[in-house]
């Protein structure tokens, strides 16, 4: 009888997921544009991620006090869309690797 | 410029006979921001993303074109666009209020870039014509942003009295 364990299907799948899942990495900011209004910023922050108003708003003030805000830690696919997704409404937002 | 409703069909809004000379004025500048203005990366300088930052400007290039077309037929349209006793009524779905707000931002930071990203409380003189539409587009822009958003319920919080 072999020593190696054999995982049915199911339970490679599982481990498999849960590893793509851990491969985040990359940091979606968003920093301050002083010409964006704040009330522009906190309804794209809804609209893009479907945050409450409240959590959008958190979001928009730290990039109006601090100059920056992170949106999102995801893997370098997602990242890229909610980059481009925040561009699409002339927002300045970029990716960037987790230090 | 009047938020009047919100129906089934969509948010409807007056309008005066020079706010909607200003709001297609506006929209003639769009797209304003320069194409190579958004980065995938703050530094610029990692190769993984080198490929990726042109395809992110052809995408956007490629939406802006869209979201232009889409704006401009939307407003030649007499139930979206109408003429009334006291000026114009704007009737506007949920999609074509977000399509005008990204239109009108585009052209606000646009006007920003143009003018040197000056601070909020420079004082800008308006010594060329140039210089004059863009201060002018920038403010209108942003008038035109805050009627939509109200009416989506966004609106200042007293939270951010100071700021």
């Amino acid at each position: 009888m072999a020593d190696t364990e054999v995982l049915p299907a199911i339970e490679r799948e599982k481990k498999t997921r849960a590893k793509s899942e851990l491969e985040t990495g990359w940091l979606v900011i968003c920093w301050d544009d002083p010409i964006n209004l704040m009330t522009y910023v906190t309804h794209v922050l809804q609209s893009v991620f479907g945050w409450n108003r409240q959590k959008a708003e958190h979001h928009m003030l730290e990039v109006h006090r601090q100059g920056k805000s992170v949106l999102a830690r995801t893997t370098m696919e997602k990242a890229e869309h909610y980059v481009h997704e925040l561009q699409k409404y002339t927002l300045h937002a970029t990716m960037e690797r987790e230090p | 410029m009047k938020f009047l409703r919100a129906t089934k069909s969509g948010h409807v809004f007056q309008l005066k006979p020079l706010e909607q000379h200003l709001l297609l004025e506006v929209l003639s500048l769009y797209p304003l921001v320069p194409t190579t203005h958004h980065r995938l990366n703050k530094s610029g300088d990692d190769p993984q993303l080198d490929e990726n930052q042109q395809l992110l400007e052809e995408s956007l290039a490629e939406h802006r074109r869209e979201n232009q077309r889409q704006v401009l037929d939307m407003l030649k349209q007499p139930q979206c666009l109408h003429e009334t006793e006291s000026g114009f009524e704007l009737k506007l779905t949920r999609t074509q209020i977000e399509w005008l707000l990204q239109a009108l931002n585009d052209v606000r930071v646009g006007s920003w870039l143009a003018l040197g990203k000056p601070e909020a409380d420079t004082v800008i003189t308006p010594d060329t014509q140039q210089i004059a539409r863009y201060h002018l587009a920038m403010d209108v822009c942003g008038m035109f942003q805050s009627m939509l958003l109200a009416s989506l319920g966004v609106s200042e919080s007293s939270d951010w009295i100071g700021d």
